[in-house]
């Protein structure tokens, strides 16, 4: 047990002593675990950064709030129906369900279009009916002005509330408040200003207009505002299935749902979503990751490849060292640690050089805002060269290590 | 570096020693029934002609290879029946090796190269330092310690090397055609140094098949097919000078 110990600790010495003394070999016996690596973290942080950002807009938008739409199934599209949520089920729902913080209900009315114009710069938008209930629900905050109120909604009062955004592409005053913004012909008073949000991979969001829900219906007819979202936040601790039954039996209710028939609305949550993508990301770190691992793969390949040219190279060496008293096994030792070592150190280089390169990614992705190299990836990365390494290096070890000394010797 | 052993007592005891090797069709007989006893202290020549199996017999003394039939002692532990790891011991506390091309390390100092064999010792660095340092002022390189092979001449390198065959304390050193590389001026060198080193107490066995090398030594053994053919004592009154006049000349 000791003199294997010591044995390991001299092969150590000696295998760092070989790799010193043969750099430049060493160095392109690495590159190909070094590039792998390099590949795998760099794929990992890129993923794991673009979730971790995701997530954290996610939680930004709410990840409390729950949106109830209206659901048609496949079967029912093709018997062209479909399925709406109105005004009145959110009417219906409203104040009618416990364990809510706030409800709102949104609509987009489509014959309004998507063009706003202030003056004679007209820009496309996303043009919102809602409440003042809206602001509790999407956590829509004012910068300057205020949002919607009850009596904007109450009194049809044509105002509105801007995206931040829409200030620049209307090219407006500083501050807009009081200005005038023309929706399909119809004028709204500016009463406010979003805090900004920021783009979410390449999409603005803070080009929307938030005009009263009832202004918006009186203008766009019944018609078109037929089906609705109704967007909803729990109360601190109150239980999400409960209200989730609590509002799908009053729509069944009210939709005239037969026991055995499905839903036709749905409940969205940006919990929901979130865990919808963590396995979208999944699956590409893991099919990222597999397709990178077969470069690690010809990395220890390569490894093997120049350990078995090294022995064939230090022969004469290798029978020296065993005219002088070296046992097998040290020699079996000296050369798996010897692979061990320049896998791990090509690892670990692979592991800094993918940092850099997802470093890089970043800069020229402004929404990835972090790299992020979670830990398991690099126990895994250390891991599979470690295995990479005595996989590999075992065949030119024993080789080495069975080599007779006396051919050895005379070996030219 | 005296041996452990007396003066009479046997070395190296071989009793029919055979060693064959099969060829595709046919057995070749490389030694045949040698029989062998060198004591402590001897200095040996083993001399013959080109194929008459002395490298085998060196391989065999030491320790490289194991021989078919018979029995060989060395410093009284039978070695014939030894694993590969057995051999390695034996080979790393018993026998020092002198090579005719110096087999030294390229990329290891001379003093690293000297340090080698106690690497297998698992002796404590600081010790290991110490003996190849010492080993090295024996030959008189106490001056290139630090000198990589490339930066030495061919009887410098053979006096690492022959430092190197020192720092364990073997029981027998072997020389296979240890001036075999070397000028005249540079073997008279070596010889010299090989003498200094029996004086001290060494056995010295040489291999070689130049005739004033092995007149050199008080005992020479001469093979031939196989077999040792003369096994003389060569009394000599004093370093064989007219041996070492000859090669210096030539």
């Amino acid at each position: 047990m000791y003199s294997s110990l010591l044995a390991t600790i001299e092969g150590f010495r000696a295998a760092l002593h070989s790799i010193r003394a043969h750099g430049m070999r060493s160095m392109l016996t690495m590159l190909g675990v070094i590039i792998g690596v390099a590949a795998v973290i760099t794929v990992v942080a890129i993923t794991q950064g673009l979730s971790y950002s995701i997530k954290q807009q996610l939680d930004d938008l709410g990840s409390d709030m729950v949106t109830i739409r209206a659901y048609t199934t496949s079967e029912q599209e093709l018997l062209g129906f479909e399925n709406t949520l109105s005004y009145d089920d959110f009417l219906a729902l409203k104040g009618k369900v416990s364990g809510l913080e706030d409800m709102t209900a949104m609509m987009q009315p489509f014959s309004f279009g998507s063009s706003v114009r202030f003056g004679r710069n007209s820009t496309h938008t996303q043009i919102i009916g809602s409440d003042s209930s809206y602001q509790n629900v999407v956590r829509t905050y004012p910068q300057m002005g205020r949002f919607l109120s009850e009596s904007d909604d109450l009194r049809r009062r044509r105002v509105a509330f801007l995206g931040s955004s829409l200030i620049e592409k209307l090219k407006m005053p500083d501050s807009p408040v009081g200005e005038f913004v023309s929706l399909n012909g119809e004028w709204f008073r500016v009463i406010g200003v979003a805090e900004t949000v920021g783009s979410f991979f390449g999409f603005d969001q803070d080009n929307y207009i938030i005009a009263p829900f009832s202004t918006m219906r009186s203008l766009a007819g019944k018609e078109v505002t037929r089906n609705i979202d109704i967007m909803f936040r729990p109360s601190k601790g109150a239980s999400l299935p409960e209200i989730q039954r609590q509002i799908t039996q009053i729509l069944r209710k009210r939709h005239g749902l037969q026991k055995d028939d499905p839903d036709d609305f749905e409940f969205r949550s940006a919990e929901k979503t979130k865990k919808q993508f963590n396995s979208v990301t999944q699956t590409v770190t893991l099919v990222a990751g597999g397709v990178v691992g077969v470069s690690l793969l010809v990395g220890g390949i390569g490894i093997m490849n120049i350990m078995l040219v090294s022995v064939t190279e230090r022969t004469r060496e290798i029978g020296t060292v065993k005219a002088l008293g070296a046992p097998p096994s040290f020699i079996m030792i000296q050369f798996l640690i010897e692979a061990l070592i320049l896998s791990l150190l090509g690892g670990l280089l692979g592991i800094l050089l993918g940092y850099g390169f997802a470093a890089f990614i970043t800069l020229l992705l402004p929404n990835l805002t972090e790299v992020l190299v979670p830990f398991w990836a690099i126990l895994l990365a250390l891991s599979f060269t470690t295995a990479i390494g005595v996989i590999f290096g075992l065949a030119p070890a024993s080789k080495a290590a069975r080599l007779n000394p006396i051919d050895a010797l005379k070996y030219e | 570096m005296a041996s452990s052993h007396s003066d009479t007592a046997n070395i190296i005891d071989m009793q029919g020693i055979c060693k064959h090797y099969q060829m595709t069709e046919k057995t070749f007989c490389a030694l045949n029934d040698i029989n062998l006893s060198i004591n402590a202290n001897d200095y040996v020549a083993i001399t013959g002609p080109s194929g008459a199996g002395k490298s085998t017999l060196m391989n065999i003394l030491g320790c490289l290879d194991t021989p078919s039939s018979g029995q060989y002692h060395l410093a009284g532990v039978p070695v014939t029946q030894m694993s590969e790891t057995q051999l390695a011991h034996i080979r790393n506390h018993s026998v020092g090796f002198i090579f005719q091309s110096f087999n030294l390390l390229p990329r290891a100092t001379a003093l690293e190269n000297v340090m080698q064999p106690l690497v297998f010792r698992f002796i404590a660095m600081k010790a290991r330092k110490a003996r190849a340092a010492e080993a090295l002022r024996r030959v008189g390189l106490s001056d290139k310690m630090h000198h990589f092979p490339s930066q030495l001449s061919g009887g410098q390198r053979q006096r690492v090397a022959i430092a190197r065959a020192l720092v364990t304390n073997p029981e027998v050193l072997l020389g296979d055609e240890p001036t075999g590389n070397l000028d005249s001026h540079t073997t008279r060198e070596i010889m010299q140094l090989f003498d200094e080193i029996h004086d001290s107490g060494q056995t010295i066995i040489l291999i070689t098949h130049e005739t004033e090398i092995a007149n050199h030594c008080y005992r020479v053994i001469n093979i031939n097919d196989g077999q040792i053919v003369s096994n003389t004592n060569h009394m000599r009154t004093e370093k064989c000078p007219i041996a070492m006049e000859q090669v210096a000349h030539v």
